[in-house]
């Protein structure tokens, strides 16, 4: 075990140094701030800009108020538009009542909008203002619907989430199969490295192969923890500060980040055996790749299903994919945002990850063991029974 | 002096269809230095993984200092792989003490600076092993394999990549460890070494053993040559049964009937003798003729 930790030791200080790491680190934060930015405030630039808006009104109904500058006719409007007074103005033509037809003018350029619904506001504000309604009922129609998105379980009880508490463990599915790609992946190249570099028989004259693969798989696998929470405290941070922060509050995650961490470690080591399995004998990270094909494929197909997934989460092809070993992480946490997954399916789809991980573990060290000291030797069935036997 | 560092009993292993190792048995006492020897692909490497538990023979016992092997044997064995390598990418102090932790060597940086210091590559402890060059990294190799002061050393073509000067201050620290009663399995091709470096020998070929013993229990088994510096054509001699040419100078094995003073004779017609000499047979002579009669 001694040796063991040795050797995670020194796997995840070689893989945390890499610049390759350390940009991976920062790159949901070069990717998601432009997208929040995006999102987030150019909107908010664009609505706020037109502050002072014009109109020409033929029909004697509006009047001026706070923003909204009233102009006798189009000449005036016009010029004072040009000339940056207003940001934009519309005229309201004598047969506005018959046709609803308004026409509205704006200045070209990247921040600029037409402004409907600051218009749309202050024609219902107006056209109120000319009923006899109730002024309750005249607030309604200004703010018809004040949303409160309430979700039902398949018992009629009602869930305590948010309308976008889904983007969470939606969020974290991916962020999750992304982390476990990337730490198996790490693992691969780092076992075909070694047999690259030749260090691998001095390693095998001091620990067992046993010893070696699980250093390996614990080294590569804290690195790829470290980049998933690193990911998902980035997230967290950004959305925290972002405009849409208001949208998650309420939002339990510790439970979910707690699954997550679970589907990421057994989905990980997964991962990690079928990996070591396909580099093992292989001589290039080239032919340890093709061999790692088949368990790539698997496990991306919850996001090429993803739509089935999401539009029905309790589907058969979710409820496959959350018993299948390879698919099961991912699933399940995106089922789980969806539907409240009942009890004993989770408690299944985490026994047989952990049925499979101790299979693939043990397998996993047998190949590797006869494997790794082979060279010129591309992942084959026929050579898995084989190492096996050895 | 007797005690059994390593006792190999009926080794046999095969890949596939094909044998590697045949019923293979053999021991090496404390305190000598034992040359392992074969031609390319006669089984050695293999032998050495199954010794070290590297890989796992199909057949036979092995028994290394007296035990039955057990993973925390590994830290008594010192090993250079035939193929091997460093982490290019980190300094030479880092790889040597990654490799002197997992032999459990406490204080290790101590150990490293002896060693380092007697290879004379102190003043690259703190650069990248990318910018030593391939003799220089062949040191850190064995510094490596010495690290942790093993009483057993394999050491699989130690002298591979040296120059005259490194491979005479390799062979001196050998003898220095043999010495401090170390014992040193040594594999290589370089004949000259083993003959002078080694106690006993064993020969493997396609998997058996073909040769086990001393140098001379071994060469008294084998007729004396006549050994000749020469110059002109040596072409072929009557009664001579193998040359082993080298253009100036040759070793002649002769057949079981002719003397020494007739094939001189013959030779004299044919080039000019600058000396001659009988003598025993090289272990080069005859590992070819073992190999070649096989």
């Amino acid at each position: 075990m001694r040796k063991t930790f040795i050797v995670a030791k020194h796997e995840f200080l070689a893989t945390v140094k890499t610049k390759g790491f350390i940009f991976s680190l920062i790159l949901p934060l070069l990717i998601l701030l432009p997208m929040v930015f995006a999102m987030g405030f150019i909107p908010q630039m664009i609505s706020e800009t037109p502050h002072n808006i014009g109109f020409v009104d033929e029909t004697g109904t509006l009047q001026t108020s706070e923003n909204f500058i009233k102009f006798e006719d189009i000449g005036n409007a016009k010029k004072a538009l040009l000339e940056n007074e207003i940001n934009a103005f519309f005229v309201l033509p004598a047969n506005y009542f018959e046709t609803g037809k308004i026409s509205v003018y704006s200045k070209g350029g990247f921040f600029s909008s037409r402004p409907t619904s600051s218009i749309e506001a202050f024609l219902i504000s107006n056209l109120l203002r000319e009923s006899n309604l109730d002024e309750t009922l005249k607030e309604r129609i200004k703010e018809p619907a004040n949303e409160e998105v309430i979700t039902l379980n398949e018992k009629g009880e009602v869930e305590e989430k948010s309308g976008v508490g889904f983007l969470i463990p939606y969020a974290l599915g991916i962020l999750l199969l992304l982390a476990i790609m990337t730490s198996s992946g790490y693992l691969m190249q780092g076992i075909v490295a070694e047999k690259e570099n030749k260090t691998v028989e001095i390693l095998l004259s001091s620990l067992s192969a046993n010893e070696l693969l699980s250093g390996k798989i614990l080294g590569f696998g804290s690195a790829g923890l470290l980049q998933g929470l690193v990911w998902f405290c980035s997230v967290g941070i950004i959305l925290f500060l972002s405009p849409f922060a208001s949208l998650f509050q309420g939002i339990q995650i510790s439970w979910i980040l707690i699954l997550a961490i679970v589907y990421f470690t057994l989905g990980y080591l997964l991962f990690a055996g079928s990996m070591a399995c396909a580099a093992a004998p292989a001589s290039t990270v080239r032919d340890a790749q093709q061999g790692a094909m088949i368990f790539t494929m698997l496990g991306i197909l919850p996001m090429i299903l993803l739509n089935i997934i999401i539009k029905a989460p309790n589907s058969v092809i979710a409820k496959v994919l959350t018993y299948v070993p390879y698919t099961t992480s991912v699933t399940t946490l995106m089922r789980i945002a969806l539907v409240e997954v009942p009890i004993y399916e989770l408690v299944a789809s985490l026994s047989i990850l952990v049925i499979s991980v101790l299979i693939m573990i043990k397998l996993s060290a047998k190949i590797f063991r006869t494997g790794i000291l082979m060279y010129g030797k591309k992942m084959k069935i026929k050579n898995i029974f084989r190492y096996l036997r050895e | 002096m007797n005690e059994k560092i390593l006792d190999v009993k009926n080794l046999t292993k095969s890949f596939d269809t094909k044998i590697v190792l045949d019923n293979l048995s053999f021991e090496v006492k404390k305190g000598v230095v034992f040359g392992l020897l074969g031609p390319n692909g006669a089984g050695k490497t293999t032998m050495i993984r199954i010794i070290l538990d590297i890989i796992r023979a199909d057949h036979g016992a092995i028994k290394i200092f007296g035990e039955k092997f057990d993973e925390n044997l590994k830290e008594k064995i010192g090993y250079l792989p035939e193929e091997r390598g460093l982490y290019q990418k980190i300094t030479v102090l880092e790889c040597l003490r990654y490799f002197a932790e997992l032999k459990n060597v406490k204080k290790s940086e101590d150990k490293i600076d002896f060693w380092l210091d007697k290879v004379g590559l102190m003043d690259y402890k703190k650069k990248k092993m990318e910018g030593l060059s391939k003799g220089m990294q062949q040191k850190i190799q064995l510094v490596a394999a010495f690290i942790h002061n093993p009483e057993l050393l394999i050491l699989d073509e130690p002298f591979s990549g040296l120059d005259p000067i490194n491979t005479k201050m390799a062979k001196d620290i050998l003898l220095d460890l043999k010495r401090e009663g170390k014992t040193i399995i040594l594999s290589t091709h370089q004949m000259d070494q083993v003959e002078r470096t080694c106690d006993r020998i064993l020969m493997i070929n396609r998997g058996k053993r073909v040769l086990y013993g001393s140098l001379d229990e071994i060469k008294s088994n084998y007729k004396e040559s006549l050994v000749v510096e020469y110059e002109g054509d040596l072409g072929r001699i009557e009664g001579v049964k193998k040359i082993n040419d080298y253009g100036k100078y040759a070793e002649l094995s002769l057949e079981e009937d002719i003397e020494p003073q007739e094939a001189l004779k013959r030779l004299i017609e044919v080039v000019r003798i600058r000396r001659f000499e009988m003598k025993a047979p090289s272990l080069n002579e005859i590992f070819i003729e073992v190999v070649e009669n096989a």
